[in-house]
């Protein structure tokens, strides 16, 4: 057996740069191994925003974790208003082994019933919280009804990221597993093959990016043509609105949103979502009007061919192998196309809608601190802490934050320049070779050999392809509007809100993430290349480079 | 009588089939032995006899027919067979010829069969066996062999057991080698299997000692191939209490039948335990 702690160093105290000092508050806290996560939470966040996604790994990851018997927990903390967060053991060194076998044990349980335990329990549950939100006129609520909405909203935003964590686990998990019980099967294959026996099954995703191109195929009328791929995106509701023609495509737009609108730019409830400003959106509607193949359930049934393909070679290499072998094949197989679609609908659902309910929640808390004049705007209410928000509603109309929301606002531009470091208080070394964390490894990507070549940039192999094209680096999705057909997206990281723009680009290029991200999983239903984690492509490429981008390798070539 | 099925009384007749088969026909009655049939020294001798390396076209015509045969008792479209070569002085008390000759896994089709029996007769011509019988001091100029085709049993584990503990020579243990697969990695040595010793009078599990298996045989359409075990399975047990006693007690009752300790292959395929050799111990004295 492989000692798992074999290789593993000293733990080290990270020291503190002057560039991101901290003060350790709490002194065991030095003691955590604090990570950054530029894949989720890139930038400096808001108070409140930066409180609920602590909470999420103190209330949502640390029971689900402790559910599947995991000898690991997690906390989040804000250091200079970046989100930060530590797994750290439960248990003594001399019980991880039993206690991760237990946690195997459990997971395996899991991922033996994810679909069942999707329709029957997790879901259900997840669509009770969102009508519950649905069913109150937050306008209409009393002081006191506003003040209890806001608890329940956070009660069951925790519950919702508890399931978020009960469901991606053993999803995660169970691709992970699949792709090293792969590995070990064959020999000499691509990065791709095993996870391409995981692709063409349709997700919520999908489905969202399929509903946006459905409506651009409305767009038939001339004139509405006309309007949407001349105006400025932020102009074209309007234009439809004014124009007799544009009422058909403007009605459909407004049930796209109703069904889809519900997600931001990014993972944020700082941010508006589509609903309030539907920019990005007409940003993709604008191509997809311009397009002429690609219609996505084409993309789909290829994947879906290719799957079954490679699926039924793998079977007959397999054939004369121990039952054992062939089993564990099997059960991990369906594992993990249940939770390669899972991995894209917990999103859909609890990121998405229900972040969004959350911060129409916190659109009315704030509406009512800015008429009493405790607040300049609604949106600041999101830069007071979660007490601090509660305690300004019970106080009501009574208080003035205008001082400390000026100061938050002004502690978030300072910190905006600086560079967050990866890690902070104690470093314990690399992970420990186990299935799950090379399962953790394949989501949030791991360091990439630093390329030795000048101009070349070393990631992780994304989506399969070779492709030339002209850089764009798109640092906000509000950026967008600059990317062209064929153009190559280089980002930190995308998010679903980003995916009708894999129809535009020609390949991705992003900062973060592995072969089993989000952006990776969906540049591969886009059936472009993609290299991911590259950890330094939106500081190293500008604007109008010509790239040349390896996916099956993971590689990128700045050519001119 | 060029071909002869194992459980015909003609096939227990050590001249005509050598000892292995001829073990192996007293054994297909009574145990869960797959079905096979021989090609007798008869055969060998009209094949030796034609000098050409050809086969006579009624031992083809014999040959394809069983092997039609046998296809349709197995209910198998494209039945996998395994061929090897049984000596007429192979399997006998006095010396035991494991792995001097050759054995040729997963034939598919009766071409392959001609070919592979043809290559076990062949074989023994070799220099590795003629020097091997001049040390045992057995004929090398008039050598008889048979050769047995059997259905290959695709085995998810398989191994061997003494119904003598080969090592500290106690009778009273059972000592059982298993691993994944195909039983060639460990009658080869390729592989660290698995050992259990199980007391033969009890029979309980006394010792179990689980290898780290890093490579097993497996069926592949060109034959067989030893490749890597998927890392979740090395360290595994290959076999539960239930299968070591199950094991044991064949061997035990295999020993009595036999009236001399024995040395057996066996496998597992969907969970039934299948015979796939019987000799004697010969290292025991």
């Amino acid at each position: 057996m492989a000692d798992p702690h074999a290789g593993r160093l000293e733990p080290r105290v990270i020291p503190v740069t002057p560039e991101f000092p901290v003060r350790w508050d709490v002194p065991e806290d030095e003691h955590m191994p604090w990570q950054f996560d530029p894949m989720h939470f890139p930038n400096p966040l808001p108070r409140w925003e930066n409180e609920l996604w602590c909470e999420m790994a103190n209330k949502g990851m640390s029971p689900a974790f402790a559910g599947y018997e995991m000898p690991i927990r997690a906390r989040g903390k804000i250091f200079n208003d970046y989100n930060y967060a530590a797994m750290f053991p439960v248990v003594p060194p001399e019980e991880m082994e039993a206690q991760g076998k237990k946690a195997e044990a459990a997971l395996g349980a899991a991922m033996a019933s994810m679909q069942e335990r999707w329709e029957g329990e997790w879901l259900p549950e997840i669509k009770e919280h969102l009508a519950f939100w649905d069913a109150c006129d937050l306008a209409a609520l009393s002081p006191e009804q506003m003040l209890a909405q806001y608890d329940a909203t956070l009660e069951r935003t925790m519950r919702l990221w508890h399931l978020h964590f009960e469901i991606v686990v053993p999803a995660y998990a169970a691709m992970g597993l699949f792709d090293d019980l792969y590995k070990d099967l064959f020999e000499d294959q691509g990065a791709f093959s095993a996870i391409q026996l995981l692709g063409g099954f349709d997700n919520k995703t999908l489905e969202t990016d399929r509903a946006l191109w459905d409506l651009s195929r409305k767009a038939t009328d001339k004139e509405v043509r006309q309007i949407v791929t001349t105006k400025a995106s932020s102009q074209v509701v309007a234009a439809l609105a004014g124009s007799a023609a544009g009422q058909a495509l403007l009605s459909a737009l407004n049930a796209y949103l109703a069904d889809y609108g519900q997600r931001g730019p990014s993972l944020s409830v700082y941010e508006p979502s589509l609903i309030e400003d539907p920019s990005p959106m007409i940003k993709n509607l604008q191509d997809y009007i311009g397009q002429e193949g690609g219609d996505p359930r084409e993309r789909l049934a290829a994947q879906a061919e290719e799957r079954e393909t490679g699926l039924a070679k793998a079977r007959e290499q397999l054939a004369g192998y121990p039952e054992k072998v062939r089993g564990q094949f099997e059960f991990l197989l369906q594992a993990a196309q249940v939770g390669v679609v899972l991995s894209e609908d917990h999103g859909f659902w609890i990121d998405f809608q229900s972040t969004h309910r959350v911060r129409m929640v916190m659109v009315e808390v704030g509406r009512r601190l800015a008429e009493a004049g405790v607040v300049a705007e609604a949106s600041d209410a999101f830069h007071l802490g979660m007490a601090e928000v509660r305690d300004a509603l019970a106080a009501l109309p009574e208080g003035d934050l205008l001082w400390l929301v000026a100061e938050r606002k002004a502690d978030i531009d300072r910190h905006r320049g600086v560079q967050p470091p990866m890690q902070l208080g104690t470093d314990y070394g690399p992970p420990p070779e186990d299935p799950l964390s090379r399962a953790f490894g394949k989501f949030f990507g791991t360091p990439p050999e630093p390329s030795n070549e000048e101009g070349n940039l070393n990631g992780h192999a994304g989506s399969p392809g070779k492709i030339q094209g002209t850089a764009k680096v798109v640092g906000a999705l509000a950026e967008a509007e600059k990317l062209q057909q064929g153009d190559i997206l280089v980002t930190g990281t995308t998010s679903p809100a980003w995916t009708p723009l894999f129809a535009t680009a020609g390949a991705i290029v992003t900062d973060t993430g592995g072969i089993l991200s989000h952006c990776a999983v969906v540049a591969r239903e886009y059936r472009i290349p993609a290299v991911v984690g590259t950890g330094a492509a939106t500081k190293r490429i500008s604007d109008g480079q010509v790239l040349e981008v390896d996916g099956d390798n993971g590689t990128v070539r700045i050519v001119g | 009588m060029h071909i002869v099925w194992l459980e015909q009384p003609i096939c227990q007749e050590v001249q005509r089939v050598g000892g292995k088969v001829a073990n192996l026909s007293r054994l297909a009655a009574d145990y869960r032995v797959p079905p096979g049939f021989c090609l007798t020294t008869a055969a060998y001798g009209a094949w030796a006899e034609a000098g050409s390396g050809d086969w006579p076209a009624e031992l083809v015509r014999e040959l394809n027919a069983s092997y039609a045969k046998m296809a349709e008792r197995c209910e198998a479209e494209s039945l996998q067979v395994a061929v090897r070569s049984s000596a007429i002085d192979e399997d006998g008390q006095s010396a035991s010829f494991a792995g001097q000759y050759e054995t040729y896994l997963n034939m598919i089709g009766a071409e392959a069969v001609i070919d592979a029996v043809t290559r076990c007769w062949a074989s023994t011509r070799s220099e590795q066996v003629l020097e091997y019988r001049r040390q045992n001091d057995l004929p090398v100029d008039d050598v008889q062999i048979a050769v047995l085709v059997q259905q290959m049993v695709p085995a998810d584990i398989a191994g061997v057991a003494f119904s003598a503990n080969p090592v500290n020579k106690n009778r009273d243990e059972v000592v059982i080698n298993t691993s994944w697969g195909l039983g060639e990695s460990v009658v080869s040595g390729t592989v660290s299997p698995d050992t259990y010793v199980v007391s033969k009078s009890d029979l309980k599990v006394l010792e179990r000692e689980i290898a780290e298996k890093e490579k097993m045989t497996v069926a592949h359409p060109d034959g067989t191939r030893e490749v890597d075990v998927p890392r979740f399975m090395r360290g595994e047990s290959t076999l539960d209490d239930a299968k070591a006693i199950e094991i044991a007690q064949l061997a035990r009752v295999l020993e009595q039948q036999m009236g001399w300790p024995v040395d057996i292959e066996c496998a597992y395929h969907e969970e039934i335990l299948y015979l796939l050799q019987c000799r004697p111990i010969t290292t025991l004295d």
